[in-house]
C-alpha cells in the first residue's frame, strides 16, 4: 500500500526529504477532496518518488528522464517584498496617493491583527483579510495633507487680522452657523445630509432683560446648553441647505421678539413655575420671622417695622442666603453644612 | 490595640475578665477602657468618651424604649445579655444643643440624616435616653412609616367627618407611651373637657392617665385620644405652673410628608393628611410651642414610594416638609470613622461575636472593612457570619 512505503521514504536521507515534502503535500492533495488512499491521481508525482527509489537499480534512463518532462512546472520564485526595497526618506504620498487597500508588501510596518493564537501573536499581515476588510487612511499622512494644504492655498483669501481672539470673533459674529457638505464618487452628487443647517448663538449677546430671558428659555426648552450659554437651532425641514438657513435665522428673529413681548396671561405665574427659588414671599421667610418674633428677639413693635428690622439682621440675610443656594442648587454636604450653620445662628445656639 | 489582639489569640473562649485582665495587664494599665466606658449616664459623656460603649441599664431599656429599638439591636441586646451603646459625635452634639435649650424659646427641631444603616436611630434612641435620664417627659413615635402603611382597621373619624381613624395603631401607641411615662401621667391635668361619646367624657382637670385609660380600653376613640394628649401636652409644656420639658422624638418623619399606601373603600389612596394621627403629628411638629425639643429621623427603610438610595434631607421630606420643617438643624450621621470601627470590632470580640479566627488577624479586620465599608448595619450583619 501507499503509506508504509511513504515512511520508507522518509528513512531514506536528506535528498529524499525535498521529494518527501512535495511527496506529503501530494499526499495531502489527494486526502482532502476526499479520495482514499487507494485512489492515486497524482500516482505520477508520487509513484515517481517511489520508483526512482526502489527501482533505482532496475530500470534504466528512459524513465528518469520521462520524470524531467512531467515534473512541476517552472515557478518564478516571489523576490523580496516592496517593502525592504525602500527607503527610509522616500515619498510616501507617492506609495499612497489615493484610498486603496492595505498591501501587505507595499508598508514597511510590522503590523498584526486579529485574534491571537494561544499563547502566541496575532496573525502576521501577510495574508491578513482583517487588515484589507479595515478601512485605512495612510493617504491622509501629515506630508500628504500638507500638499493638500498647498494645492487649496491659492483659492483661499487671509483670515482678517483683527480677529486674532476667540472673545473678538464672538464680538463680532456672535452667531455662528454650521453645515456640512459631502463630496463622493457615485451615480448622484447630491447628498441629503447636506441640508442640515446648525445655527449657534450666545445668549449673553442677546439684548434680553430678566423676564425675556426667562421666557426665551422657557420657549426654546432643550436647544440652550446651561453651562455654555449657547442656544443651538438646528434646522433640516427644508430641502435646500439655503432654506433651512433662512428658516433657522427666522426662528432666532422670532425667538427674539416674542420674549420681550409680556401677555396678560403671564401675570399668572405660580409658585410652581418659578424656574429659581426666591426667599422673598415664601414660606421659609414666614417660618423665621415667625420664630424670631416669637423669640421676641426684636423687642417689642408692631407689624411691618418689626419684619423689616429682622430682615435686616445678618443672621437672617445669611440664613436666606443658604436656603436660597439649598433650594437652587440642590443638596450635598456644603450647601447643608452652610444651612445648619446659619439655622445656628440665627436661633442663637 | 494590636497587642490586646495578638494576646487574646492564645485565649480560648472560656477565658473570662480575669484572665483578659492578667493578662492584658502586662500591655495596658485598663484593658476594657478602650472600648468602654463606666460613664453611663448621657449628660456625663464628652468628647473624650468618643467612640466608647456605654451601658444602659436594663431597666430603662424597658421602660424608655418598649417600641423604640431598632429590630436587630433588640435581638442583640439579647444576645449579649447587655445594651450597650456608642458615644457619636452627632448625638453628643444634639444632647449638648438639648443640654442648653431655653424654656421660653420656641421648641427646636433637628434631624438626623444619614445613609442607610449608619446609625440613626440609635442616636435617636441615645439622645432620648438623655432626655429621660433628664427627667424630660418623651413622647416617642418609633416608626411613623408604620402610620402610614399596612392599616388592617380604618375608621371614619367621629371628630371630623373628612379624616380617618387607625384605632389598632393608636392603642398600640398610647400603651407604650404609658409604659415611658409613668410618673408623669398623675401629675399632669387636662384642661380641657373632652367628650367622647354621648355617655363617655373626660372632664377637665383629670390626669392625662385617666385619658391614656380611656384610649387604651375605648379602642374606637384612641386615635382621638392620641390627638388630645398631644394637644394638652403642646399646650401645657412650657408653661411657668406645669414644671415638664417635652421631647417629642420622631422616627421617619418624612413618612408625615410623603404618601401613604392605605386605601380607601373606593380604592383611591388616603392622603397622609386625612388620617387624625398623622395630623396630630404634625401639628406637633410645627415650633408654635415652647419648652422642649423636637428630634426627629430621616429613614428609608420603611419609606414607601421612595428610592432606596436616596438620604439626603430634601430628598426623602420633599418640597411641602421641607418647608413645614424649616428652620430646622439637619445633623449628619456618617458611617463609623477608623477609631469608631476599632472599637466596634474589639466589642464584637469582647462578646466572643466573631468567632472564626481569621477574624482575629489583620486580614480579616481588613477584609471587614471592606465588605462593611464601615456602615454599622452592615458590620453587625457581617460579623454575624464571621
Amino acid at each position: 500500500m501507499v503509506c508504509p512505503s511513504l515512511f520508507s521514504i522518509v528513512t531514506v536521507g536528506e535528498n529524499m526529504a525535498a521529494h518527501t515534502s512535495r511527496a506529503f503535500l501530494s499526499l495531502g492533495r489527494i486526502n482532502v477532496p476526499g479520495l482514499g488512499l487507494h485512489k492515486s491521481v497524482s500516482r505520477v508525482t508520487y509513484s515517481t518518488g517511489l520508483s526512482t527509489d526502489s527501482s533505482k537499480a532496475t530500470t534504466g534512463s528512459p524513465q528518469k528522464g520521462g520524470k524531467k518532462v512531467l515534473s512541476k512546472k517552472y515557478k518564478r520564485e516571489p523576490g523580496d517584498p516592496r517593502t525592504e526595497l525602500m527607503p527610509v526618506d522616500q515619498d510616501w504620498t507617492a506609495v499612497y496617493p489615493v484610498a486603496t487597500p492595505f498591501i501587505p508588501d507595499a508598508i514597511p510596518l510590522p503590523v498584526r491583527m486579529g485574534c491571537p493564537v494561544k499563547g502566541g501573536a496575532p496573525p502576521e499581515k501577510k495574508g491578513n483579510l482583517e487588515l484589507i476588510k479595515i478601512p485605512n487612511f495612510l493617504h491622509l499622512t501629515p506630508a500628504a495633507i500638507k500638499k493638500h494644504c498647498e494645492a487649496l492655498k491659492p483659492f483661499c483669501t487671509e483670515w482678517p487680522s483683527a480677529l486674532d481672539t476667540d472673545a473678538k470673533c464672538d464680538e463680532h459674529f456672535p452667531i455662528k452657523v454650521e453645515t456640512k457638505s459631502y463630496v463622493s464618487a457615485g451615480p448622484s452628487i447630491r447628498n441629503p445630509a447636506a441640508r442640515i443647517v446648525h445655527l449657534s448663538v450666545k445668549l449673553s449677546s442677546l439684548n434680553l432683560n430678566d423676564q425675556a430671558r426667562k421666557k426665551m428659555l422657557k420657549l426654546v426648552g432643550d436647544r440652550y446648553c446651561k453651562d455654555t450659554d449657547i442656544l443651538t437651532i438646528t434646522a433640516d425641514r427644508c430641502p435646500l441647505k439655503q432654506q433651512n438657513y433662512d428658516y433657522a435665522m427666522y426662528l432666532l428673529t422670532v425667538l427674539y421678539h416674542e420674549s420681550w413681548k409680556i401677555e396678560a396671561w403671564e401675570a399668572e405665574k405660580t409658585v410652581a413655575d418659578m424656574e429659581e427659588y426666591s426667599w422673598e414671599g415664601s414660606l421659609s421667610q414666614e417660618n423665621i420671622l415667625d420664630v424670631l418674633v416669637r423669640m421676641k428677639e426684636a423687642g417689642e413693635g408692631e407689624g411691618e417695622e418689626v419684619r423689616e428690622q429682622l430682615l435686616g439682621r445678618r443672621e437672617v440675610q445669611e440664613y436666606k442666603d443658604s436656603v436660597t443656594r439649598l433650594k437652587n442648587e440642590g443638596e450635598n454636604e456644603s450647601t447643608m453644612l452652610q444651612y445648619k450653620e446659619a439655622v445656628k445662628k440665627v436661633l442663637k445656639l | 490595640i494590636l497587642h490586646l489582639n495578638e494576646r487574646i489569640c492564645p485565649i480560648k473562649l472560656f477565658g473570662g475578665s480575669q484572665q483578659q485582665e492578667a493578662v492584658a495587664a502586662e500591655s495596658e494599665p485598663e484593658p476594657l477602657s478602650i472600648f468602654r466606658t463606666q460613664e453611663n449616664d448621657p449628660a456625663c459623656q464628652s468628647e473624650k468618651h468618643f467612640g466608647q460603649y456605654y451601658t444602659l441599664p436594663s431597666a430603662h431599656v424597658r421602660t424608655v424604649f418598649p417600641h423604640g429599638l431598632p429590630m436587630r439591636y433588640k435581638q442583640q441586646v439579647k444576645t449579649f445579655n447587655e445594651a450597650c451603646m456608642m458615644v457619636r459625635p452627632p448625638a453628643l452634639e444634639v444632647i449638648s444643643s438639648l443640654k442648653k435649650t431655653d424654656n421660653s424659646k420656641p421648641a427646636v427641631r433637628y434631624l438626623f440624616y444619614g445613609l442607610k444603616g449608619s446609625g440613626k436611630t440609635m442616636t435617636l434612641c441615645h439622645t432620648i435616653h438623655f432626655c429621660y435620664t433628664q427627667g424630660w417627659l418623651v413622647l416617642h413615635v418609633p416608626d411613623a412609616h408604620l402610620w402610614v402603611k399596612n392599616c388592617k382597621e380604618l375608621l371614619p373619624s367621629s371628630f371630623n367627618s373628612s379624616r380617618y381613624d387607625q384605632p389598632l395603631q393608636a392603642t398600640e401607641w398610647l400603651r407604650n407611651f404609658r409604659i415611658t411615662n409613668e410618673p408623669f401621667l398623675s401629675k399632669i391635668k387636662t384642661k380641657q373637657r373632652y367628650v367622647w361619646t354621648k355617655r363617655e367624657s373626660t372632664e377637665e382637670g383629670s390626669t392625662l392617665g385617666e385619658l391614656v385609660d380611656q384610649g387604651i380600653t375605648r379602642v374606637k376613640t384612641s386615635s382621638d385620644v392620641v390627638g388630645a394628649v398631644m394637644k394638652e401636652l403642646r399646650l401645657q409644656s412650657g408653661q411657668p405652673e406645669s414644671d415638664f420639658r417635652l421631647a417629642v422624638a420622631v422616627d421617619g418623619v418624612n413618612a408625615l410628608w410623603g404618601r401613604s399606601t392605605i386605601r380607601k373603600m373606593n380604592n383611591t389612596a388616603v392622603d397622609p393628611e386625612e388620617l387624625t394621627l398623622v395630623y396630630n403629628l404634625r401639628k406637633l411638629m410645627k415650633n408654635d410651642w415652647t419648652g422642649g425639643a423636637i428630634i426627629t429621623t430621616l429613614a428609608q427603610t420603611g419609606a414607601v414610594y421612595t428610592s432606596k438610595y436616596s438620604y439626603l434631607p430634601k430628598e426623602l421630606l420633599g418640597e411641602k416638609g421641607f418647608d413645614s420643617m424649616d428652620p430646622f438643624i439637619p445633623v449628619s450621621v456618617p458611617n463609623y470613622s477608623e477609631k469608631e470601627f476599632e472599637s466596634c470590632y474589639l466589642y464584637y470580640m469582647d462578646r466572643h461575636w466573631l468567632q472564626y479566627p481569621h477574624s482575629r488577624t489583620e486580614d480579616g479586620k481588613k477584609e471587614l472593612i471592606f465588605l462593611s465599608n464601615r456602615n454599622p448595619s452592615m458590620l453587625e450583619r457581617i460579623c454575624g457570619f464571621h
